[in-house]
């Protein structure tokens, strides 16, 4: 983290920086998903799914491998062929990994085979996923979860969205998973930083990570909850994210 | 049974068992029953070469006519295939998808208390994940959950089964823990397809469809104790079912 929060200024103060450091460290990788739409939309339309495979993997086979990586998983999921079809095509790859409970451990990145996940053959549209639906409608980056993703990592992660399509149409997304537990660190010392930093929650408030035991991981405080207590709630600049800042009850 | 979700290591004693001396009348429908249940279980797994007939006759204890007439009811199970050349011998196939003949030889092969305890051990998982998932749900997700529901179709026997299975797997995912999420994979495609097997009945059927739309009421409306309540019921009458099928066709 190249942001600093300085000690020698008032806690609001440091409390903006904080939430600034997360806003940076979460627009980072949407810079980087950024790069990956114009690279599939220059690719054009009408490609190969061979060749739009082989691409994907060049993009994200760097972000996946290098030493202590931000995001477990990342790809482009293609929108359906034809109006008639739901089918998602995905070009979607994990990165190494450590006692997968579907996977086991892997030291390349391997890619994402829904045919072997039999139990997710009850899921009858996956355009009905946030991480899809939400891109699709807002045309703009999204970050959906916390959440269990059963279908992938089988894990808890944050899933960072951006739509593909010039001028309107929807190509697809390419999106980054990243894992809550590796945020910990990256966030946590963020948060300590501060006097009043409470907890990182998502859009609909539901907790990422926090300093207080009693702000459970997954359970969600609400805006009328948060009030209640005095607590404030900083955006993270870039991001549906917020800090949550006030006495630590 | 997908070998990648199940993984189950083939211990020589697993294998050792599996070929271990039979008694008592129907020999041959024991010998493929044995080896039946190993390919269910993983013991055996796809690309196995299973001993020749002269061998299985002689380590199951039966003439080797019998040993033929397991072997070839394998076969026409699409279990097995056989064949000729230095190379040759039966091969085990992929299992994808289990047809229904064979889970109901499942059936016929496992104790009842391993029925029952899997069962029980499937309802005391499931409920604790509705009991979470009726605590936590926010509201967006309780009707995500029973928008799915409405959709789902329960009329069809195979779609009943994947959509029952699918039901306590999005409930599991709401309760935010990757770890019940993970047993249910385990469990369902240890055990799922054995126990939906009660779906086949119609009056099953509509019942499950039922305790599933009151499940998702009771998520909905924060209610714990009415949805773990529903969990068991409902598990509770599966297992009931299994239970007094295995006991018609063992009759």
């Amino acid at each position: 983290m190249a942001m600093r929060i300085r000690d020698n200024v008032p806690d609001a103060e440091r409390g903006r920086e904080c939430s600034a450091a997360i806003g940076a460290l979460f627009t980072g990788v949407f810079t980087m998903l950024d790069s990956w739409r114009t690279a599939v939309e220059k690719a054009g339309a009408d490609n190969a799914t061979t060749r739009i495979d082989s691409l994907v993997y060049s993009l994200v086979e760097p972000e996946l491998t290098v030493a202590d990586p931000l995001v477990i998983g990342a790809g482009f999921i293609a929108a359906p062929e034809t109006a008639l079809s739901q089918a998602l095509h995905f070009a979607w790859w994990l990165g190494p990994l450590s006692d997968n409970p579907l996977l086991g451990t892997t030291t390349k990145p391997s890619r994402l085979d829904l045919a072997s996940r039999e139990y997710a053959e009850y899921l009858r549209d996956f355009r009905a996923f946030e991480w899809y639906q939400v891109p699709e409608t807002t045309r703009a980056g999204h970050i959906t979860g916390p959440y269990v993703d059963h279908l992938c990592t089988c894990d808890y992660i944050l899933t960072l969205t951006v739509p593909v399509g010039v001028g309107g149409s929807m190509r697809g997304v390419v999106g980054a998973d990243i894992l809550v537990r590796r945020l910990e660190p990256e966030v946590l010392p963020l948060l300590r930083a501060t006097e009043s930093a409470i907890a990182l929650v998502s859009s609909s408030g539901r907790v990422i990570l926090s300093v207080s035991p009693t702000l459970r991981v997954g359970s969600i405080v609400s805006e009328a909850s948060a009030a209640s207590r005095g607590w404030d709630a900083v955006p993270c600049p870039g991001t549906q994210l917020k800090l949550l800042m006030g006495e630590n009850i | 049974m997908s070998s990648e979700l199940a993984p189950q290591p083939s211990s020589r004693g697993a294998r050792a068992a599996v070929f271990a001396q039979l008694s008592g009348a129907g020999r041959s429908e024991q010998v493929a029953q044995r080896l039946i249940d190993a390919i269910l279980l993983g013991v055996l797994t796809p690309g196995d070469r299973l001993p020749s007939e002269a061998e299985l006759a002689q380590r199951f204890g039966v003439a080797l006519v019998t040993a033929r007439e397991a072997l070839s009811a394998m076969r026409d199970a699409g279990l097995v295939e056989t064949r000729r050349g230095r190379e040759g011998g039966s091969f085990v196939l992929p299992v994808s998808r289990a047809p229904e003949a064979l889970l109901w030889a499942r059936l016929r092969g496992l104790a009842r208390v391993d029925i029952e305890d899997s069962a029980v051990y499937f309802g005391v998982l499931s409920a604790g994940c509705t009991e979470r998932a009726a605590e936590m749900a926010p509201d967006e997700e309780a009707a995500r959950l029973r928008l799915w529901l409405d959709n789902a179709d329960f009329a069809q026997v195979s779609d009943a089964a994947r959509n029952a299975g699918g039901f306590y797997l999005e409930i599991a995912v709401i309760s935010q823990s990757p770890r019940l999420v993970r047993e249910q994979i385990r469990l369902q495609a240890e055990f799922g397809s054995l126990l939906w097997l009660g779906v086949a009945d119609e009056n099953l059927r509509r019942n499950i469809y039922g305790q599933n739309v009151k499940i998702a009421e009771a998520i909905s409306a924060h209610d714990p104790e009415q949805a773990r309540a529903l969990v068991r019921g409902q598990l509770s009458e599966l297992s009931s079912w299994l239970l007094a099928a295995k006991e018609r066709i063992e009759q």
